[in-house]
């Protein structure tokens, strides 16, 4: 009888686990594959297969039946994912509904979400900073969360690693706090950009207006042909998903090169219900799903185990997977897991008129813009708040017609219309600090659809924000005076926490096992098999767009863990 | 379009070919006569030229469509009786119901609605008009035929001079 519980368990045995298929776990897949192991990747969504799954990738704008505005049912169901800027009636099959994955708020939190192979790396918005040491740096000069346990040499090389495969645009800018990458061509710049650029350079040392840094094609080389990807055609509906592979996602790159290795297994529709710990062997050794479609609970097992579930619900298998050892979840001897959580500030914006460069224009669609890297408490603290934000920037002139005619004359006005004069514009993303009171855990009463403890997130501003939300717009309202834009118009939408869709933390890094989740190669401390590399890992967000980061996180942590695993150390 | 990347692109068969004459509402709030009425009224603001009218290009189905689906009961609501209020208004102007207007008489009474401040008629005429300017600019037709929307090869050029550019693309 025996014999055939082994040879089940030998069936969903594997060398390694990667739980979810977004940004981190597809590369996760792709490098644990790429050295040999055989790799189960767990995605609790469904399969959304490159190209052929991308369902409105070729739609042309009036095929769209509400020319993409999303019904009113649609709308009064979800009011939470509705808020989402990509959410349209040519994307609702990519986000999670409201519904669908419940969570308590208990403060205001929007919690965007993409279940499907892919993830979120699907519809994402593309723009991938590197991180310094000013960044690393942080709480440690600045006395909040705890000291990062890597800085820019560990993860350079990795940054370069993963900027190769994945394909980034951008401009050699030589800028110390915005490390430069393995770049290909740069997009263009228009002319009230370029004019912003050297009015921002003249007046201040310690500001940048650089192109925006993204993966984007924009001159393919050998190994983005060898992916099956071409260049980027400058659609610009890339949330739909793109059928010349023009930007990075899972989809596209790193799920078929995993699968082109003939060593991963992918499962999709299966949930993660916990991790399964072995006291004896002081270990992890498989993880407990959930299928979707049956309900029933399998076991799979591997050596080692990599949670990419993304930030919140990489924190949500780790607190579910409690054992004698670990009764507040996996890992958790500090009970840190689930606090210091964190996020973007996304909150205020400006925009403006311009009244010069009125004889030239832009032709065509950019899938980025320019960006403004952060300059506030650089080198020291300097303002009475904490840390900074950065800013993205753009211009363009809009065409006008007479839309008060009726008739004939609304006819030919509509079809030659006049162009109207330059607007600029720019949003804030700024650094929120990490606190023991952002936090996010279970629920003591409610279950989602198959019996897991719901997320409860507690997680809102704080008056460092409001500081910096006010500083952005002092600060931006004096760049575009200083820039000659008239009309100028600040705002602050006091938007939820989780719309920025940059949550991060709860399972961070640190030096220091009592006051941290994981060291400085992603290992959970008390458990070392287990390694965390999505947004969860995050000591401290600093002011980029982190998922490059979490890419190079995944490459570095799979090296290692390999080389750890050959050593006979895993 | 398939040619960029050869094989690659393997659309699912009902992705091509929608026209709005193919996709069904999900349900009908206008009567026939309410849908005809609609066709005059959107007629004379885009009329047909030495081009189609949104009339001929189904604009009227189209915005039936989106105040069915798209908008909330109240905003349905002001659809309708501001359509039912049009015959009365004609009536009044030159009359003769709306559709039996000359093109004169029907492009003034629109024209007359449009500077109307009265908050219920003001509503009615600013959501047809909305979305017969979208539902026309965003046809098959004009996209195609008079406003050139190329879907690829996209580009992007910085610095065009503005006398050079020959083609405003609509967002």
């Amino acid at each position: 009888m025996s014999y055939l519980n082994i040879d089940a368990q030998a069936l969903n045995t594997y060398d390694a686990i990667v739980i979810g298929s977004g940004i981190s776990g597809g590369w996760s897949a792709k490098e644990l594959t790429g050295k040999g192991l055989r790799t189960l990747v767990l995605e609790r969504g469904r399969d959304v297969r490159h190209v052929t799954d991308y369902p409105t990738t070729n739609t042309q704008p009036w095929e769209f039946e509400h020319r993409n505005q999303l019904r009113q049912e649609v709308r009064d169901a979800n009011p939470i994912i509705s808020k989402c800027y990509a959410f349209y009636e040519g994307t609702e099959q990519f986000f999670v509904k409201d519904a669908e994955h419940p969570y308590v708020q208990d403060k205001p939190f929007d919690w965007i979400r993409g279940y499907q192979v892919g993830g979120k790396s699907l519809m994402w918005a593309r723009q991938t900073q590197r991180w310094s040491d000013f960044d690393f740096e942080g709480p440690a000069r600045d006395g909040f969360a705890v000291d990062w346990p890597i800085r820019y040499a560990d993860i350079a090389p990795w940054y370069s690693y993963v900027e190769k495969f994945a394909g980034i645009t951008g401009n050699k800018d030589g800028i110390a706090t915005l490390p430069d990458g393995e770049f290909l061509p740069p997009h263009e710049w228009n002319c009230v950009e370029k004019h912003f650029q050297s009015k921002i350079a003249a007046r201040y040392k310690d500001r940048h207006v650089i192109m925006g840094r993204a993966a984007h094609l924009t001159q393919p080389k050998q190994v983005h042909y060898d992916q099956g990807r071409a260049q980027c055609q400058h659609r610009t509906i890339c949330e739909r998903g793109c059928p010349f592979g023009g930007y990075f996602s899972s989809n596209s790159t790193t799920i078929p090169w995993a699968a082109k290795t003939g060593k991963m297994t992918l499962r999709p529709n299966s949930v993660v219900h916990s991790i399964i710990y072995d006291e004896k062997k002081g270990k992890a050794t498989g993880v407990r799903v959930i299928d979707t479609n049956t309900k029933k609970m399998t076991e799979y097992y591997a050596r080692i185990i990599f949670l990419n579930a993304a930030a919140l619900n990489s924190n949500l298998v780790l607190l579910n997977s409690t054992s004698n050892r670990f009764p507040n979840g996996l890992g958790n001897d500090s009970g840190v897991l689930g606090k210091y959580a964190a996020f973007h500030n996304y909150r205020a914006g400006i925009s403006g008129e311009y009244d010069g460069d009125l004889d030239s224009t832009t032709d065509g669609r950019r899938p980025n813009s320019p960006y403004i890297p952060r300059f506030r408490n650089v080198l020291k603290q300097e303002t009475g708040f904490l840390r900074g934000y950065a800013a993205g920037f753009s211009a363009g002139r809009s065409s006008n017609s007479d839309q008060s005619l009726v008739g004939a004359d609304l006819k030919q006005s509509l079809l030659n219309p006049k162009l109207g004069g330059w607007h600029v514009g720019s949003h804030m993303m700024g650094e929120t600090i990490p606190k023991e009171s952002n936090y996010v855990a279970l629920d003591k009463n409610l279950k989602d659809p198959y019996g897991i403890p719901q997320l409860k997130i507690s997680i809102a501003y704080d008056d460092n924000d409001d500081k910096m939300v006010k500083d952005y717009q002092e600060q931006m309202t004096e760049m575009f005076t200083e820039a000659g834009f008239k009309n100028i118009r600040v705002r602050d939408d006091h938007r939820n926490p989780g719309l920025d869709i940059h949550e991060m933390g709860g399972v961070r890094m640190g030096k220091d096992p009592k006051t941290s989740m994981l060291n400085k190669w992603h290992q959970l401390h008390a458990c070392k098999n287990v390694f965390v590399t999505d947004g969860a890992s995050m000591t401290s967000t600093s002011t980029q767009n982190p998922s490059l980061t979490y890419m190079a996180f995944s490459a570095r942590a799979v090296d290692y863990a390999v080389k750890e695993m050959k050593k006979g150390l895993l | 379009m398939a040619g960029a990347v050869g094989g690659l692109i393997s659309l699912p068969a009902w992705a091509n070919g929608w026209t709005t004459e193919t996709v069904h509402s999900t349900h009908q709030i206008l009567s026939r006569g309410q849908v005809n009425l609609l066709a005059e009224m959107v007629e004379t603001i885009i009329p047909a030229t030495d081009t189609p009218g949104a009339k001929a290009l189904n604009v009227h189905q189209f915005i039936q469509k989106m105040v069915a689906d798209c908008y909330a009961k109240p905003a349905q609501e002001t659809f309708r009786t501001g359509l039912d209020s049009l015959d009365g208004l004609a009536q009044k102007a030159f009359s003769k119901p709306f559709a039996e207007g000359d093109v004169a008489q029907r492009t003034a009474l629109l024209t007359q609605l449009g500077q109307s401040t009265e908050p219920a008629q003001k509503n009615f005429y600013s959501l047809v008009k909305g979305l017969t300017i979208r539902g026309y600019m965003s046809s098959e037709y004009v996209m195609t035929n008079l406003t050139h929307y190329q879907f690829i090869p996209g580009h992007y050029y910085g610095c065009v001079p503005v006398q050079a550019k020959a083609v405003t693309q609509p967002k």
